[in-house]
């Protein structure tokens, strides 16, 4: 238990002189790796560095300067590559894209909203899915959007026709709409999420 | 020195920008109906923690009670603050600022400096554009209005901030400081309080410009360092740089909660203490912070306080080493003839946990088993959401239900879940409450 949280802690400290380096694009000094790992005492980051030195992590120039050892390389390291088969399960994952990647192209402005009505059924969104929503994007003739038209808002095809704009439904049930006064763009809806289980 | 505020180009270009009333800005904009409307939230504390400029221009004031904005301006409407979502629009709002700029700094949920000295090179635009455009990407992507002050120093480009509100763009340019300055009260600044105001007027200064054209052998002679510096930041001169980092220290760490109804039961309040005193622990730990002093504090149901400050023999973040010292706070602040409104504790005297010595007679094998149970409690609470684990002193706080009747109402996202959410743990994206 005690050797566990010594190694944590020293897992902890190579990241942050790891961090260092890369950030500032220099190794720490002394004073600043005893700032970081909370060491006052002079001699213990010395004995720190010792430790460090000999884990290869960092090295010593022959002035006694630091300068990086393992935490320096950019070069991506694969997994312990064996004779044999070849694993390329781990080289493969690294550009691994995930859902929230896949679904969500503008971080900043995208927002959740919560279907109730049938008049997109057609265009297979339902009620209680969830729509993902872009404020961000200009929206395009062909988009899903969120819109609000003199006062009631809606979700509908977007269609910018020669005649002016038409907000026209998946659902034959629902008829088109023609803003009269008034039309605002809430945004674009780019997905809809549906989860069974 | 007839009018020594000119400067004529920027050495600096540092800017400030303001949300406008953004807790219910944040509401209008997931609530669209709610636009132009007088929105308040607060509604759990009983009073307001922010009004729409709507509200505000009927006459409601930040931390006014509710019965009292419900006479001065009876079509308000009152919503619970709903944290979760006013974070994510906060950290979002930081996020469109630094595509503009890497020096962000965030210095509160709705407030940042951003310096763009130099930027005009590579958006091939004036400052005042530059801050046009940010202002401009908030409203499209967030639906909220900020105001922004642009000048050569932090304390300037706060004064720039304030001077048009709402969605106000102010610059104020080198030349142009001591328009800014001449009718501004001293007391208006930035970093000066009443204190140092009513200091300044016994030497006739009462506007920041009289400030500012006083000579340095004056303020030298008279003020403390902070004011010399801000004296500089007036004069154009930045002092003050921008530090991007993101907050990781705390000075103290505090945790209140309101409840309704009040209540007088020894056991609730208790609760309710643990409660806060768990909450502020998981923070100091998410921190890797100890702190060397507890503060417990009550407040009664007409708005006293009282407090007792317990010193601890060694900082700690666990609270199984803390009820001791909660528990004798909270026996001399109690008294069980008043009715409760709201407990709280503060944590301070923080120090990094690394740095913590241990007593001579300390069991450091016990220590470190204490240390080895809220690790694992920490990962449970990561793992399964927050208080899957917690201390049975806090489970009256749990059973019973924080606020009942009207202040019960509970934000609408969290009233509303999707599929696999659960109470605690939401899908990290705001929800726009329109009906489609």
């Amino acid at each position: 238990m005690t050797t566990d949280l010594r190694e944590n802690r020293l897992k902890a400290r190579i990241k942050d002189i790891a961090d260092f380096y890369h950030h500032k694009g220099r190794m720490p000094s002394f004073s600043e790796i005893g700032e970081m790992a909370g060491i006052k005492s002079k001699n213990a980051v010395y004995k720190l560095v010792n430790k460090l030195e000999k884990l290869k992590v960092l090295e010593r120039d022959d002035r006694g300067r630091l300068i990086p050892g393992s935490i320096a390389s950019s070069v991506k390291i694969l997994g312990t590559v064996e004779a044999g088969f070849p694993s390329p399960a781990e080289e493969e994952l690294s550009d691994a894209l995930s859902l929230d990647d896949l679904l969500v192209k503008n971080p900043q402005a995208t927002f959740l909203l919560k279907v109730s009505g049938y008049s997109m059924s057609e265009a297979g969104i339902l009620p209680g899915d969830m729509v993902l929503v872009d404020k961000g994007q200009s929206p395009k003739s062909g988009d899903i959007v969120i819109a609000e038209v003199d006062g009631e808002w809606t979700m509908k095809y977007l269609d910018k026709g020669k005649e002016g704009v038409t907000l026209i439904p998946a659902n034959p049930k629902f008829k088109p709409i023609k803003p009269q006064k008034e039309l605002k763009i809430a945004g674009v809806v780019t997905a809809v999420v549906r989860k069974y289980k | 020195m007839t009018q020594p505020l000119t400067i004529s180009s920027w050495p600096q270009a540092i800017l400030h920008l303001d949300a406008d009333a953004f807790f219910a800005s944040c509401e209008q904009a997931v609530h669209p109906e709610l636009k132009g409307k007088p929105v308040i939230t607060g509604k759990e504390r009983g009073i307001v923690s922010a009004a729409s400029y709507e509200a505000k221009a009927r006459g409601v004031k930040r931390a006014m009670r509710l019965f009292e904005v419900k006479k001065v301006c009876p079509d308000a409407v009152i919503v619970p603050s709903d944290y979760e979502t006013y974070s994510l629009f906060s950290v979002r709002m930081f996020e469109i600022l630094r595509r503009f700029s890497p020096d962000v700094e965030e210095y509160s949920i709705d407030e940042a400096f951003v310096d763009i000295t130099g930027l005009r090179r590579s958006f091939h635009t004036s400052y005042g554009t530059i801050a046009k455009r940010m202002q401009e990407e908030v409203e499209k992507e967030l639906g909220i209005t900020v105001s922004i002050g642009v000048s050569l120093t932090k304390v300037l480009a706060k004064i720039g901030s304030k001077h048009k509100k709402p969605n106000g763009l102010t610059l104020i340019s080198g030349r142009d400081i001591h328009l800014y300055l001449k009718t501004l009260p001293v007391e208006k600044i930035w970093g000066i309080g009443p204190n140092t105001s009513a200091f300044l007027g016994k030497f006739g200064i009462k506007t920041a410009l009289e400030f500012a054209l006083k000579d340095e052998g004056f303020v030298k002679k008279h003020l403390s360092k902070p004011y010399q510096e801000i004296w500089h930041e007036l004069n154009g001169r930045s002092i003050y740089p921008v530090v991007c980092e993101s907050k990781s220290s705390y000075q103290s760490i505090s945790k209140a909660k309101t409840f309704t109804p009040p209540s007088r039961d020894k056991e609730f309040i208790f609760a309710q203490l643990s409660k806060n005193l768990e909450n502020a622990c998981i923070k100091a730990r998410r921190y890797k912070l100890a702190a060397a002093r507890l503060i417990v504090f009550l407040r009664t149901q007409d708005f006293r306080d009282s407090g007792i400050e317990v010193k601890l023999n060694r900082p700690t973040a666990y609270p199984a080493y803390l009820f001791q010292a909660l528990k004798e706070g909270f026996n001399n602040a109690f008294e069980p003839a008043n009715l409760y409104r709201q407990t709280g504790v503060v944590l301070s005297g923080l120090v990094p946990d690394a740095e913590i010595q241990y007593a001579l007679f300390d069991d450091n094998s016990k220590i470190e088993k204490m240390a080895n149970i809220y690790t694992t409690i920490d990962l449970l609470s990561e793992k399964f959401g927050k208080y899957t684990v917690h201390h049975a002193a806090s489970l009256a706080s749990k059973v019973q239900a924080q606020h009942e009747g009207a202040r019960g109402d509970v934000p609408q996202r969290v009233a509303e879940l999707f599929k696999g959410e659960n109470k605690r743990q939401h899908l990290g994206l705001p929800v726009l409450h329109i009906k489609v």
